[in-house]
């Protein structure tokens, strides 16, 4: 193993690990998914980050004084796949709450976090709410939020015994109420507010 | 009660009857939502409207030679309310699969169908989200459909213990998985090929 400066020195059909991952130093955004990279898009779009920091806001407002924390994308998160090997999949989620601090290090958090949301963007559902869901389900991951931009509407999954079931989604005029925080209430339009 | 000809002349903030809306004479299509008027959009996009044709197409394979109705909008849905002996809500779902075939008249269907098919359209989620996925449920429809166009993505909402579970999201490259229908099959990406 050694420093990778380039990202086409490496191979799209190899399966890696975070151990891999610490030693590149290129500049392209990329995922670690059961060992096999997903490259980022370089930016995200301002739609995309327009949500980001309204949710950011709001979010963070509630976890302000609490013990949990929440964290916003570039922010790696390794998670643990009970089907993949050992420290194989490392995420960028755009927003995530952490409650267990000690899943925390320098280089990001080691484990699930309690919630997870993801803005979707187009031409991409597939990462979202294919891949990723099946990730966060088997990380257990308890909550996953979905944001979806052009109809301004919000899926909620819960984990259940292991599996995701889908709340009613959540619509303009609505307010959120995430099964897994209470306290965290959040009206639809303002996630959606300058977008 | 009289015949109505200009929509103009309803009181939107009124609570009218099935027996009102069949003497609604205007050409503007609305829904009536627990008594209250819901102006539909007076066409639908083309991107709604090739996505309904395929959905059509691939449905209606399946259901040829079984016993059950599948409609296509415009058609109206009666749906009851609690404590009301009136009709007071009437909706037309993009596509619907009916297997009781009491619920059909000739003006209809008369009851909750088995199956909800609706496609998403920008600034119709509101309504589509919020009532009506509530009237479904609470209606008892077996199945229900949100057809995402701009993620090409179909949600499925499973009835169970009289509450819709949502499953994991169709998306491109899966096939249909519905839990009603588990034979019926197309390839999702086929529905949003443009």
């Amino acid at each position: 193993m050694s420093i990778v400066t380039k990202f086409s020195d490496l191979d799209l059909t190899k399966q890696y690990t975070y151990a891999d991952y610490l030693l590149w130093q290129f500049s392209e955004r990329i995922e670690l998914l059961r060992g096999f990279i997903k490259k980022m898009s370089p930016a995200p779009s301002r739609r995309h980050q327009s949500i980001s920091f309204n949710l950011t806001m709001k979010i963070g407002n509630m976890f302000n004084l609490k013990s949990c924390q929440v964290f916003i994308a570039p922010f790696d998160v390794r998670l643990p796949i009970p089907s993949a090997k050992k420290d194989n999949t490392v995420v960028q989620p755009d927003i995530c709450i952490i409650c267990d601090i000690s899943k925390l290090d320098d280089h990001g958090c080691n484990g699930a976090p309690d919630l997870i949301v993801e803005i979707l963007s187009p031409g991409n559902s597939k990462h979202d709410a294919d891949t990723k869901f099946r990730l966060y389900e088997e990380a257990g991951v308890q909550e996953y939020w979905m944001v979806e931009p052009e109809e301004k509407l919000v899926f909620i999954y819960t984990l259940q015994n292991g599996i995701y079931i889908g709340l009613k989604p959540f619509s303009e005029g609505e307010i959120i109420n995430s099964p897994r925080f209470p306290e965290l209430k959040i009206e639809v339009e303002a996630i959606f507010l300058n977008v | 009660m009289s015949i109505v000809t200009k929509f103009s002349d309803l009181d939107l903030t009124k609570q009218y009857t099935y027996a009102d809306y069949l003497l609604w004479q205007f050409s503007e299509r609305v829904e009536l939502i627990r008594g209250f008027i819901k102006k539909m959009s007076p066409a639908p996009s083309k991107t709604h409207q090739v996505i309904s044709r395929k959905l059509t197409r691939y449905i209606d394979r399946y259901f040829e030679h079984k016993p059950c109705g599948f409609f296509v909008a415009p058609f109206d849905v009666r749906l009851k309310s609690n404590n009301n002996h009136q009709i007071i809500t009437v909706v037309q779902p993009d596509l619907c699969i009916i297997c009781d075939l009491d619920k059909l008249d000739e003006r209809g269907c008369l009851g909750a169908p088995d199956l909800v098919i609706e496609i998403l359209s920008p600034g119709n989620s509101k309504n589509e989200m919020g009532e009506k996925f509530r009237l479904y449920e609470e209606n008892q429809v077996k199945e229900y459909w949100l057809v995402e166009p701009f993620e090409k993505t179909i949600f499925i909402y499973s009835l169970q213990n009289d509450k819709f579970i949502g499953l994991k999201p169709c998306i491109e490259g899966e096939q249909i998985a519905s839990p009603l229908f588990p034979e019926l099959n197309f390839e999702i990406e086929k529905i949003f090929e443009s």
